[in-house]
């Protein structure tokens, strides 16, 4: 352990470095770090930190949280549009640790009031109330593999509110026809879920299929959307 | 405000410790001063402003020779590659390598601890801000970007002099 001789803590400095101290204190400091070996290195290197920490940084994740009939929902965005829609159901933790291993060289930081946040939030309340049949949010898939972003678009602009696709119809749709398995892959790992609506691709024997929310969240959403004809043969 | 020089010289003097190091910074804040001079213009103001922009001049550089020097590089370095540092190279930024490290370490820290190093670092909210954001007083707000810049100092600067030294 450092012994801390002087009276500028370690804090002190840390404060001195990121301009959060009145002009007094300011120049106080200022004048100690000539004097003081110990707390100019220490300033030192929380200024090299401070310069990694933002020199290192990719642009900023937000995301938002908020009760719904489905439970807790997790909403993420970037400047260009919603990067994840999910339930994380073991809590805030969990959700920022999975956040920051999707985005490894983007803070990530919970920013409730960002628009695009607060926007889907409402979007989201009204189709859960049967009142919205489309959602108009800026979404970017850009972090996904250019196949999974195929496949996704195509279910984002040609399946819509209360229409379903089989695995192989959409495999057929973005000119693969005998990906029906990479399809299923892809839709699978759709993170930006109900908004871009996974839930709507289903198996050609009509069955429902899978679902990563668990399958009782695909029942509710096809239910929402005036789909229960589908559930009784699933 | 040049009558201020000598004591600003004799203050960066002592910071960097040598006389040559401390020429370099005092002709960076001299060009700082005149770019952007200070908006107050009472001699008191004047002064603290000099000294704010001296001593983080000063560190700056003492900062990039830490860098280089620590786990922050990767292998520590013997000597600069292209000799002395030029002004211009003083702030150069980290290697992938470099950067690769600091997102590991600030990826480690506790929820709040990372968020709000972020937020401070990254996005430079006020604390007030941040404290709305993580749902705390200003006070938890500060010891959270405190407890999270301590822990990442130990880690990335004290792992190296550790190895020098043993």
């Amino acid at each position: 352990m450092t012994s801390q001789p002087c009276w500028v803590s370690e804090q002190g400095v840390l404060a001195f470095v990121e301009g959060d101290l009145e002009p007094e204190a300011e120049l106080a400091v200022a004048r100690h770090l000539g004097e003081c070996e110990e707390c100019r290195e220490q300033a030192a290197e929380f200024r090299a930190l401070e310069d990694a920490i933002a020199s290192g940084a990719g642009e900023t994740v937000r995301w938002h949280a908020f009760g719904t009939p489905f439970g807790r929902m997790y909403v993420a965005a970037g400047e260009a549009g919603l990067v994840r829609v999910s339930w994380a159901p073991s809590g805030d933790e969990e959700w920022t640790r999975q956040l920051g291993e999707r985005f490894p060289d983007r803070p990530v930081v919970h920013d409730p009031g960002n628009a695009v946040l607060v926007e889907a939030e409402s979007q989201l309340h009204e189709y859960f109330d049967g009142g919205r049949e489309e959602f108009d949010l800026p979404i970017d898939l850009d972090a996904l593999p250019a196949f999974s972003r195929r496949v996704l678009d195509a279910l984002l602009h040609d399946v819509g509110f209360g229409q379903v696709v089989a695995y192989s119809e959409l495999a057929r749709r973005i000119g693969r026809p005998r990906a029906a398995r990479a399809v299923g892959n892809a839709v699978g790992r759709n993170p930006v879920a109900i908004v871009v609506p996974c839930h709507r691709v289903v198996r050609s024997d009509g069955s429902l299929g899978g679902y990563g929310g668990g399958v009782e969240f695909k029942e509710r959403l096809l239910t929402i959307e005036g789909r229960e004809d589908l559930l009784r043969a699933g | 405000m040049e009558g201020f020089g000598p004591e600003l010289r004799a203050h960066v003097r002592r910071m960097m410790g040598s006389a040559d190091d401390a020429e370099d910074v005092l002709q960076r804040v001299w060009i700082t001063a005149h770019r952007r001079p200070p908006e107050a213009s009472e001699p008191g103001r004047v002064r603290s402003w000099l000294y704010r922009v001296a001593t983080n001049a000063a560190l700056d550089r003492l900062a990039a020779d830490r860098r280089r020097r620590t786990a922050l590089e990767g292998r520590p370095r013997a000597v600069a590659p292209d000799g002395p540092a030029a002004p211009d190279r003083i702030l150069e930024g980290l290697g992938p390598e470099g950067r690769r490290r600091v997102r590991e370490h600030v990826a480690r820290l506790p929820t709040k601890q990372r968020e709000a190093v972020w937020m401070r670092q990254v996005q430079e909210l006020p604390y007030d801000e941040i404290a709305g954001r993580l749902g705390c007083s200003e006070q938890s707000a500060r010891a959270n970007v405190y407890q999270g810049m301590k822990k990442l100092r130990a880690e990335l600067f004290d792992v190296w002099k550790q190895e020098v030294t043993s």
